[in-house]
């Protein structure tokens, strides 16, 4: 029992200082011009059992780090611990063992599946790479798991073009389930399907959750699903996480101007509105971030401190962090 | 003339009394390139040199040439003259007679009536055969008996020897083309592919325009020959690799016609496996002069006899012309050993080549001047001779030709230096050489001041060469354009010796006779002979008895052909 | 499917008839004269005798349907009674005969058959087999050397033509080194050991010279293919699935990629049958490419046409393999 507790205290994932740089190659030799910073000194940590949500604008580097985390890149530097273990330098053999723990499910899911398997050996592969299952115990593992995610059994020998695209997210999230994981990357799971679908969708993996006890890290650009969702969200921004807190607090009392920006466009449930803030001008390239602060080019709280200091990520108390010069202490 | 043929005789014997030793079949294989391959074993059928000297290896005539251009009989016992009374004293017919012992491959033996049957096959109307002039004026081929056949003519024929004699018109088997008359030539796929014949080798394996498989005929008439027990007849690629194949690679013992730039051939042969052999026929490059006017402004009649050239009917511009050529740079430039300089318009064979004109051989641009000042044409300030307001300026056109263009940018540098203004144009050999009435750019037509080609005569006898350049061969609106007088030359001494020479027989008579219609032509104004052109051919060193042959079949020997050990 | 293939066929017929139709046309109206190769001493009259005899005297719509009779009823017709030995008329059948030889031209394609698909087909055979894992390699470490190297290999075995490799190779191992026959035989029959040795010496220059042709060409759609399935996103699901890397290239990677590059390789064989015109004259291989090449030269019309006419059957015909192969590789893909 008391380890039990003490696992329940440690974090599932706990990441720190994680950075992804992708070097950039021009001209006739290919030289080395400069390094896009997609993820850069990023750290938070995910309780077992948790669903952290991870928002911003397309190309804040998100996606990124969610593939980061589960070591889709060689990330340039920091650690990643699942379960306590830092997965950051394994490679190769040693990397693949630790693969079935953790898994991911892709926002596009007609691209995710390889057009020339058939659903019942998508779902099967990785069990035959991992557990060498017999062929009994193998199709009685994707007959579970289709159950699970509501799909027909007789779906398993056709391909995926045949499914709608709802379906088509069930068979990546069956596949994601197969190995058991205790960790999944959402990676913007229902951007790509119809509104109408997209509720489902999410039902399911609440459910899936409640039913494995899973544990999520939920990246999307859609504020109101992540609110739906999440226990905590992440607030990234060229790279960097701008702010993070728990749910109610974020969305309520939102500590950074970005922040603040994001929600202002987010309808109120009840039809309450607030004040729209509208972000002028577009997100800097992030081959050359400006200096300072990345959000003082649009930020409308800009000032002078801004130009020649970056804010640090500051712990505000009540699992509330933020990285502006504004918020040096607690809210009123 | 008799001497020559007892020596020839002798080096034959010669020849034999070395191989003597030798028997049928000891030598195994030889192997043959010829880069245009064979198409059909039959010269009636195609007049391809590569069909007709690939069908040479097993059809035989009554008689052959010699490298010499002597006949050489092969089917027939002797060679039918005046004096021996095989030729009528008329000369309306000629009679052969057939070598007692000789034998179709297929050991039946050779009669009269496969003579018969062989005219009868070529003259068919229906049958389309490429050699029907050989024929030309037979009115009748008759067995006198079993061995001995009678050809008649229509008019006296003071040089009979062209019905059964020579490479393309031999004598085929009754039997087996038997159904094949007409109509039905073409369809005897058997017997065009692989004839029984009286040669030294018979087909056994014909892969059309790739390789034929030949053998040693068993029945063959000299029991010790050929010494090769098959022949492989390769055909495919290009000239300069099939020579290479003989020279350097010494993957073949001999390389039909090794029409390759002098300088490459000369590298291979550097590597010392095989030699470069040449035989000189008639074919002649020469200029052609038009002696009429092709000014455009004359429309219709342009290049007719209604008007005669401003300049270049008088012979001492022309001879001033070909004073200004350098010949042996043309032959060392284009030629090689497949060519040689030359003043004559027939070349060969060497006892009817005109002695009496090398003074063309070396250049003489002194002279040329002189030439060109005595008759009045003055330089003008622009470098161009004129006279009475009449520049001397040239038109110059031959078909597209890589070696043909090099030697008329040379000539035309050569005439400038004399004053000669040239313009220099070519065109497609298709078009050229088409005789299409409807186009104004064929050699016929000559819508230039002087045109370079090449022409020849088959077998050794120039009468009906020579017949080209009377006045009633000029092409014309008349004629459809029509005729072999291309330069238009027209001189009533010339029409009348011409006619004399079809009533001159005898060997030596006839070739005096046809070095005096030589010699008229070269020293009038019609033309300029630039370079007699030889075939050249491949052969390794290994190779023995080759003796190349411009006249008849450069495999015309091929029975004494032997490996040198 | 089937349905689908059947209807195909039947489409061909007229496409078929239409192209013949055309090329015979083209012929026609091209400026060839069968005797226009013959020397200048042959006179016009008999010249124009030796057309008649090839059947040019009569119009054109009439020499076209005799054609099409000749191919379309007597050759099926002669090969069904070469099989059966039975003779349905008494009367010969007149079959397509070549001008120039005088030969069936049918029984002179079969002739040709052999050493074109031993040699051409081969040289395509082990194109394949080389470009493949080079476009493979080239794509999973772009940039590389290997890559870079791969990149310029192909371009050089795409760019420098036939005749200039094959002379090269004939120079160096020929004439220089003395190890195998510039000259092809094709009446070598392999018996064996020595004869199967003589057929691969003979073949090893033609077929690498025409391999490294085609393996260019296909080593860059290989190439091309792969790095635009390496980037999808079913990919990097394979990884996350925690498979092995040769897995992911060669399972997941492979198998999409090849779908195009095999449908290319499809369209690709009806060249096989064409020959390889320059390659073969190189080497004497004497294949249909030199075939159709001797015939164009010689003016012989109905070798060219019935040829040409083959030529454009197979394209017509692997057109629709193809698309076949298509359907059979990628699910995606359904014809009904």
């Amino acid at each position: 029992m008391l380890s039990a507790a003490r696992a329940a205290r440690q974090p599932l994932l706990s990441v720190s200082g994680l950075r992804m740089h992708f070097p950039i190659f021009k001209g006739l030799l290919r030289r080395q011009v400069g390094t896009v910073k997609a993820v850069d000194d990023v750290g938070f940590d995910i309780a077992r059992g948790e669903v952290l949500g991870l928002v911003g604008e397309s190309g804040c580097g998100k996606s990124t780090t969610g593939r980061a985390i589960l070591r889709l890149y060689d990330i340039t530097s920091g650690r990643i611990e699942l379960e306590g273990e830092d997965i950051a330098p394994l490679s190769g053999a040693a990397l693949r063992a630790v693969r079935p723990r953790m898994q991911m499910i892709f926002q596009d899911p007609q691209a995710s599946l390889n057009p020339r398997m058939t659903v019942g050996s998508i779902i099967a592969e990785p069990l035959d790479e991992h557990l060498r299952p017999s062929r009994a115990e193998r199709r009685a593992r994707v007959f579970e798991l289709m159950d699970a995610v509501g799909l027909a059994r007789g779906f398993a020998n056709r391909y995926p073009h045949e499914f709608s695209g709802g379906q088509r997210q069930r068979i990546g999230i069956a596949r994601a389930l197969a190995l058991n994981p205790a960790f999944i990357v959402c990676d913007e799971p229902i951007a790509a399907l119809d509104v109408s679908i997209q509720a489902q969708v999410v039902n399911l993996l609440e459910d899936l959750r409640a039913a494995f006890g899973l544990t999520y890290l939920f990246i999307s650009h859609d504020l109101s699903m992540v609110r739906h969702l999440a226990d905590r969200v992440a607030v990234m921004y060229l790279g960097k996480i701008v702010e993070i807190a728990p749910r109610e607090a974020l969305y309520r009392f939102p500590l950074h101007p970005y922040t603040e920006a994001l929600i202002s466009a987010v309808p109120e449930a009840g039809g309450r509105r607030r004040a729209r803030i509208v972000l002028r001008g577009d997100v800097p390239s992030p081959l050359r971030p400006p200096s300072g602060c990345a959000f003082r080019t649009r930020c409308p709280k800009v000032f002078d401190r801004c130009h020649v200091e970056t804010p640090p990520l500051t712990d505000l108390g009540r699992g509330r962090r933020a990285a502006c010069h504004l918020v040096g202490r607690p809210p009123a | 003339m008799r001497l020559r043929h007892i020596l020839t005789g002798a080096s034959a014997a010669a020849l034999m009394a070395s191989a003597a030793h030798a028997e049928r079949g000891a030598d195994g294989q030889v192997n043959v390139l010829y880069y245009q391959a064979i198409s059909i074993m039959t010269p009636y059928l195609s007049s391809g040199t590569k069909d007709i000297d690939g069908a040479a290896l097993v059809l035989e005539p009554f008689a052959r040439f010699d490298p010499d251009g002597h006949l050489v009989p092969y089917i027939a016992q002797e060679i039918p003259t005046l004096e021996n009374g095989g030729i009528s004293e008329d000369l309306k017919s000629i009679t052969w007679k057939i070598k007692p012992d000789i034998l179709w491959s297929d050991g039946t033996p050779v009669t009269a009536a496969d003579a018969i049957f062989s005219w009868k096959y070529c003259t068919d109307p229906e049958g389309g055969c490429a050699q029907a002039p050989y024929y030309d004026d037979v009115t009748d081929v008759e067995a006198i008996d079993d061995k001995t056949v009678k050809v008649t003519f229509s008019v006296p024929k003071p040089y009979p020897y062209t019905a059964f004699v020579g490479a393309q018109s031999p004598i085929i088997q009754a039997k087996q083309f038997a159904d094949c008359l007409g109509a039905n030539a073409p369809s005897c796929t058997e017997a065009n592919t692989m004839p029984i014949g009286t040669g030294p080798f018979r087909v056994t394996d014909f892969k059309a325009n790739d390789v034929v498989t030949l053998e040693a005929n068993p029945n063959y008439r000299d029991p010790a020959k050929p010494a090769f027990a098959t022949l492989v007849l390769k055909g495919g690629g290009d000239a300069a690799s099939a020579a290479r194949a003989v020279l350097e690679t010494g993957e073949f013992d001999y390389a039909w016609n090794a029409q390759v730039e002098p300088e490459i051939l000369a590298q291979m042969a550097a590597a010392g496996k095989g030699e470069i052999i040449s035989a000189f026929g008639t074919l002649l490059e020469r200029l052609h002069v038009n002696q009429t006017d092709p000014a455009p402004a004359l429309g219709e009649e342009r290049s007719t006899v209604k008007h005669p050239h401003p300049f270049l009917t008088d012979p001492d511009v022309t001879k001033a012309l070909s004073l200004a050529i350098d010949r042996e740079i043309l032959v060392e430039t284009g030629y090689g050993e497949a060519g040689r300089p030359t003043c004559n318009l027939v070349p060969a064979p060497e006892y009817q080549n005109s002695p009496n004109n090398d003074w063309c051989l070396k250049q003489d641009l002194d002279q040329a001047n002189k030439l060109l000042d005595d008759a009045g044409w003055a330089m003008g300030a622009d470098g161009v001779r004129a006279k009475d307001g009449q520049r001397l300026s040239i038109l110059y056109q031959t078909s597209v030709n890589s070696v043909r263009q090099a030697a008329q940018a040379l000539i035309k540098q050569w005439w400038n230096e004399i004053g000669v203004e040239v313009e220099l144009r070519q065109i497609d050999p298709a078009v050229f050489f088409g005789g299409d009435p409807g186009s104004p750019d064929t050699l016929q037509k000559f819508y230039a001041d002087v045109e370079m080609y090449a022409d020849n005569f088959e077998g050794t006898d120039a009468e009906r060469y020579l017949g080209q350049w009377v006045c009633g061969e000029i092409p014309s609106p008349e004629t459809a354009w029509q005729g072999g007088n291309t330069s238009r030359f027209c001189d009533p001494a010339y029409d009348a010796a011409r006619a004399e020479m079809s009533t001159t027989t005898g060997d030596e008579d006839r070739a005096k006779m046809t070095i005096r219609l030589n010699d008229m032509i070269v020293n009038s104004a019609a033309i300029i002979p630039l370079i007699h052109r030889g075939r050249v051919s491949t052969k390794s060193k290994t190779l023995g008895g080759v003796e190349m042959n411009a006249f008849d079949s450069e495999l015309w020997n091929v029975a004494d052909w032997y490996r040198i050990k | 499917m089937l349905a689908y293939a059947v209807r195909r066929l039947l489409f061909a017929i007229p496409t078929l008839l239409v192209i013949s139709f055309i090329i015979f046309l083209i012929l026609d109206l091209a400026p060839s004269d069968p005797t226009a190769n013959l020397p200048l001493t042959i006179p016009q009259d008999v010249r124009q005798q030796i057309r008649l005899s090839l059947g040019l005297g009569e119009p054109m719509h009439v020499r076209y349907l005799k054609w099409l009779y000749q191919f379309a009823v007597n050759e099926p017709m002669h090969a069904l009674e070469q099989l059966t030995g039975h003779h349905f008329s008494a009367t010969p059948r007149v079959r397509v005969l070549s001008w120039q030889t005088r030969s069936p031209v049918v029984d002179l394609i079969l002739q040709r058959l052999p050493q074109t698909l031993w040699v051409v087909g081969l040289s395509y055979v082990v194109g394949i087999l080389i470009a493949i894992p080079i476009g493979i390699v080239s794509a999973v470490r772009q940039y590389s050397w290997f890559d870079q190297i791969g990149t310029f290999v192909s371009m050089v075995g795409y760019s420098v033509p036939t005749f200039f490799t094959g002379l090269l190779m004939i120079m160096l191992f020929s004439v220089h080194l003395g190890w195998l026959p510039s000259i092809y035989d094709t009446n070598l029959r392999v018996t064996d050991v020595a004869s199967f040795w003589a057929q691969v010496k003979q073949m090893i220059m033609p077929v690498m010279v025409l391999a490294l042709f085609n393996a260019a060409q296909i080593s860059r759609y290989m190439r091309a293919s792969m790095l635009e399935n390496l980037t999808q996103d079913y990919v990097r699901t394979a990884r996350a699935k925690g498979m092995r890397e040769w897995v992911v290239v060669m399972v997941h990677v492979l198998r999409n990629s090849l779908i195009p590059v095999v449908t290319v390789i499809a369209l690709g064989v009806p060249q096989i049958f064409g020959g390889a015109i320059i390659t073969e004259q190189i080497f004497r291989v004497n294949g249909l490419g030199q075939l159709l090449i001797t015939g164009i030269q010689g003016a012989d019309i109905p070798l060219v046409q019935t040829l040409t006419f083959l030529f454009a059957a197979l394209i017509v015909l692997f057109n629709l393999i193809a698309d076949l192969l298509y359907g059979m590789l990628d699910p995606r893909i359904r014809y009904d």
